[in-house]
């Protein structure tokens, strides 16, 4: 364990991303920078100067050797990748005499990446429908109420989070 | 207006357009960030997530093409059917300066 580092755990929303950005650069102008990013929305920071670190998330499926020129571009354009988290990709830079870098600079783009975040949770959505019927007759016993409660909350979850993507392109759409 | 294979693409995105134009010679995609800012005089800005986004589209559809790949950093070239959608969008905007020009005169 690095020295003066902490974790954090905080859950985002898919829809949310915005918000998150806006969280980890009041962390880092409060002295704390993200240092790396792990499964199930554990953060951790690391102790520093108080800075205006923007933050910017990406959603991008990649397989590794296309990774490479992906990280490159960014990091030509001056982005530092602090690390992904289930195809989220995490990116930084200095805010400069108060002008804020953006990394999607069209509406188009945007909701390109909202796209591609429905896109896989369509699918994911679709698998788990085409398994209800393992998950609702084959759990035997007293635990049936459990699998059955989880495999609802899932499912309303996943719903829940396509139909406010929708809508977050819907309003991108209209600016 | 003819109608041809390319007309599916127009009007281009302004930042399409100008990544478009920028790519009538081969450039990385950090020399085409540049270049967008340098000859839209600063009013046009492509991030490095609207630009991925738009080399994978524009790839994808046979636009422009990979023709060199070092250090990295992916050069692309538009092809005979980028050129061709290009021209087209230039058409769009020229018949759209004209008629702004011609208010814009009412005014002057």
């Amino acid at each position: 364990m690095v020295e003066n580092t902490i974790r954090k755990f905080r859950w985002f929303w898919p829809w949310q991303d915005e918000q998150e950005e806006a969280w980890l650069r009041s962390m880092s102008q409060k002295g704390w920078h993200l240092l790396s990013v792990g499964l199930a929305g554990i953060y951790r920071f690391q102790a520093g100067e108080p800075c205006d670190y923007i933050y910017r998330l990406d959603y991008q499926i990649h397989k590794k050797k296309d990774q490479q020129d992906y990280l490159q571009l960014f990091s030509d354009a001056g982005w530092e990748h602090i690390g992904d988290m289930s195809d989220w990709h995490y990116f930084r830079k200095e805010a400069k005499e108060g002008e804020v870098p953006e990394i999607f600079t069209d509406v188009e783009s945007k909701v390109a990446k909202y796209k591609r975040v429905l896109i896989y949770l369509f699918f994911f959505a679709v698998i788990i429908i085409a398994f209800w019927h393992n998950v609702w007759f084959d759990y035997p016993y007293s635990w049936w109420f459990v699998t059955r409660a989880i495999y609802l909350l899932l499912i309303a979850s996943l719903v829940y989070s396509i139909i406010r993507l929708l809508l977050r392109i819907r309003h991108l759409r209209r600016i | 207006m003819v109608r041809d294979d390319t007309s599916k693409y127009l009007p281009l995105t302004e930042s399409t357009y100008y990544i478009m134009l920028t790519l009538v010679e081969p450039l990385h995609g950090y020399a085409v960030m540049q270049k967008v800012e340098e000859i839209s005089k600063g009013t046009v800005k492509v991030g490095p997530g609207t630009l991925y986004g738009a080399f994978t589209a524009l790839e994808k559809e046979k636009l422009i093409v990979k023709v060199k790949e070092e250090n990295r950093r992916k050069s692309y070239v538009l092809t005979p059917k980028g050129k061709r959608v290009l021209i087209n969008q230039i058409n769009r905007l020229e018949i759209m300066t004209r008629n702004g020009l011609s208010v814009k005169n009412l005014y002057d």
